[in-house]
């Protein structure tokens, strides 16, 4: 229905959306994700005509949208992320002007839209001019603007930003039930929204495509990646040391303390290995008492932030993204141990090392938070960069 | 196209713009007529259109402003561009509906050679050639008041840009008056032109060797034909000068003359800046 081939947008040299190709089927919801900046409305402008492409191609249902614009665009219904409002129009008056510029049959123009306005329930305000709604309200007359003249395919900027959570709850209802005749794709910040209602994600970042799948196998896959919560008592080099010597470690992160004595600690370990066990063993033996330890599910939100934050930083391509990254924390992991065991042989020298891991330890994570600081900067300037655009 | 055209008028008139352009536009043509046809006792309409000339450049940025710089403002252009409609026919439709605006006010001023004819011989044929005349120049000026609000995002700045614009097509006539005569200096001013030509260029397509090759071909066809055929430059400055007086040409319809070229002029000049329009917008999205 909707195919994307190789679409980019270059503005000066800001890149906003690098070499993005997928495909949309019929009947389907695909949810946009992305933090801002990531080229989620710049992708979006793109397939409805508003902006031309630097290069690539978008085709509806066989019409190329810059080659044969308007056979293309009779079939999308957009909903920007300002809803594209007359505010000194009446709601009804507004819809009818869309129904006219979308050539609806005159015969079918009011009842359609009395329709449609019951479905996006404005038809209380009918009469009332846009200016005075509230965000709520205008945003969804903008919803019911898109969807004037039943287009097959439905194209959504972030439709439920100024809802309150019932008519949040209304809204997805609504594109639930339109996904039935429309094609649908959306974008949104809120994450449960995407889990809730689209059949396919896709994750986008500084307008790469970092991961498309549905969003349970988004789970599944994430779920390898085991993080377990641990508050225990004692000093970081003693739990450190105890850590060593269990199997499967990938990640530890260590995490401010609210009581004193204790430490919090993330600990990430491979896939499909339970370390909970040996973690209270190890601790036990180390003579570090657990205050607690729990597991944790990553979430979407998780999963969001874990993609979105490492594609900044390392930048490294989709394809090899879940693997790479895990192999060289590994990898490292790995030779911090074997160095560890030959140095055990030499007893003098171990608290030295003990304290080195720890620097290490705290190093990465300095590392991972001045990246971090480095990634909110740049989405800062892209920002402004789209703004200007 | 139509639909277009509905909403736009209809905004005039839900606003305040429709009904202040009429009723301001009115009130000067009553005054005008009382001065000269009235008390004057002149039985020429045309003396009031012609002193009134001026009104345009106060009002068409009034009523141009809007049109376009409005919709990127609220970002209702992001509707109207990926609705199943043309740009030329978002364009089209907007220009009619300003034009509809001014038009439906000089309906109104049709019918005053009939007052007069009440009180004398009137000479209908000349009253209706000013007429004619005065609104072709209201057709070119709006249109150029169309394309400078397809370039800014803020009505002010369109509406004193247009203003600047009018006003420079208004004065131009004494200012071709004040413009040197010799060879020499219409050399230096073709020569500065083609120099402003080919910085323009730069800006609008970013590509130094297409500027500057041809900033040299045309600073040198200045040159050759300075040399070659000096007279080619005589009253040329002058001649160049004239097109951009939009005013210059209302003349001849106030002295009864249906003048052809006269016509051809203006409907060319509202064409170009309609069609300069449509280029503007499609290449900011081609951006």
């Amino acid at each position: 229905m909707i195919e994307v081939k190789n679409l980019v947008k270059r503005y000066g040299n800001h890149l906003a959306v690098d070499d993005l190709s997928f495909t949309v089927e019929r009947g389907q919801i695909l949810g946009f994700l992305g933090p801002n900046g990531a080229g989620k409305s710049t992708t979006m402008n793109m397939i409805t005509g508003y902006i031309a492409a630097t290069s690539g191609s978008v085709t509806i249902d066989g019409n190329d949208v810059f080659e044969d614009p308007i056979e293309a665009k009779k079939m999308i219904g957009y909903l920007p992320e300002i809803p594209p409002l007359y505010l000194d129009m009446s709601v009804v008056e507004y819809l009818e002007f869309i129904a006219e510029i979308k050539a609806v049959k005159k015969k079918e123009r009011t009842k359609m839209i009395q329709d449609i306005m019951k479905m996006t329930k404005v038809d209380d305000v009918s009469e009332r001019l846009i200016k005075h709604l509230s965000k709520g309200y205008k945003q969804r007359v903008g919803l019911a603007g898109a969807i004037v003249g039943y287009p097959e395919v439905l194209i959504l900027d972030e439709p439920t930003v100024g809802l309150d959570p019932k008519q949040i709850i209304e809204i997805r209802d609504l594109i639930k039930s339109l996904s039935k005749n429309h094609t649908i794709i959306l974008s949104s910040h809120i994450l449960s929204e995407v889990s809730a209602v689209c059949d396919k994600v896709m994750i986008i970042n500084k307008g790469k495509l970092i991961v498309s799948d549905s969003p349970e196998n988004l789970s599944k896959h994430m779920e390898g990646a085991n993080n377990v919560h641990l508050i225990v008592k004692g000093t970081k080099d003693k739990v450190m040391k105890a850590l060593n010597k269990i199997d499967g470690i990938v990640k530890v992160d260590f995490q401010g303390t609210s009581e004193e004595d204790l430490i919090e600690l993330k600990i990430q370990s491979k896939e499909a290995i339970d370390i909970r066990e040996e973690l209270f063993y190890a601790m036990a033996e180390a003579g570090c008492p657990i205050y607690g330890l729990e597991r944790k599910v990553m979430s979407l939100e998780d999963i969001f932030l874990e993609l979105t934050e490492n594609s900044t930083i390392t930048e490294r391509k989709k394809k090899s993204f879940f693997g790479q990254m895990k192999k060289e924390k590994q990898e490292e992991k790995q030779e911090e141990r074997q160095q560890e065991k030959q140095e055990e042989k030499q007893e003098q020298k171990q608290e030295e090392q003990a304290q080195e891991t720890q620097n290490q330890v705290m190093q990465v994570k300095e590392e991972h938070e001045k990246e971090n600081l480095e990634f909110e900067d740049r989405e800062f300037e892209s920002d402004k960069e789209e703004e200007e655009c | 196209m139509l639909a277009i055209f509905k909403k736009e008028l209809r905004s005039y008139f839900t606003s305040m713009i429709g009904y202040l352009f009429i009723g301001f536009f009115l009130a000067i043509v009553g005054v005008y007529f009382m001065a000269y046809n009235l008390q004057g006792g002149y039985a020429n309409f045309e003396y009031v259109l012609n002193s009134m000339v001026f009104v345009f450049v106060i009002l068409v940025p009034i009523l141009t402003m809007r049109l376009l710089a409005e919709e990127k403002k609220q970002k209702t252009d992001q509707l109207l561009f990926t609705s199943p409609l043309s740009v030329s026919k978002i364009v089209v439709g907007k220009y009619l509906a300003v034009f509809a605006v001014f038009v439906s006010a000089m309906v109104i001023t049709m019918f005053y050679p009939f007052i007069l004819s009440k009180y004398g011989t009137v000479s209908f044929k000349l009253a209706y050639t000013g007429i004619l005349g005065f609104v072709l120049v209201g057709a070119a000026y709006l249109a150029i008041g169309l394309f400078l609000s397809a370039l800014f995002e803020s009505q002010a700045i369109a509406a004193v840009v247009t203003f600047v614009v009018l006003l420079i097509t208004f004065i131009m006539q004494g200012i071709v008056g004040l413009l040197p005569t010799s060879n020499k200096a219409a050399w230096l001013i073709f020569s500065v032109i083609a120099l402003l030509i080919a910085v323009v260029i730069y800006f609008m397509i970013n590509n130094v060797t297409v500027a500057i090759s041809l900033g040299v071909v045309l600073e040198a066809a200045c040159a050759i034909i300075y040399f070659a055929k000096p007279s080619l430059y005589d009253g040329l400055v002058v001649k160049v000068f004239d097109w951009f007086s939009v005013v210059d040409r209302f003349d001849n319809f106030m002295n009864g003359i249906l003048d052809l070229s006269g016509i051809v002029y203006y409907i060319s000049i509202t064409v170009i800046f309609i069609f300069l329009t449509i280029q503007s917008l499609n290449k900011r999205r081609w951006r």
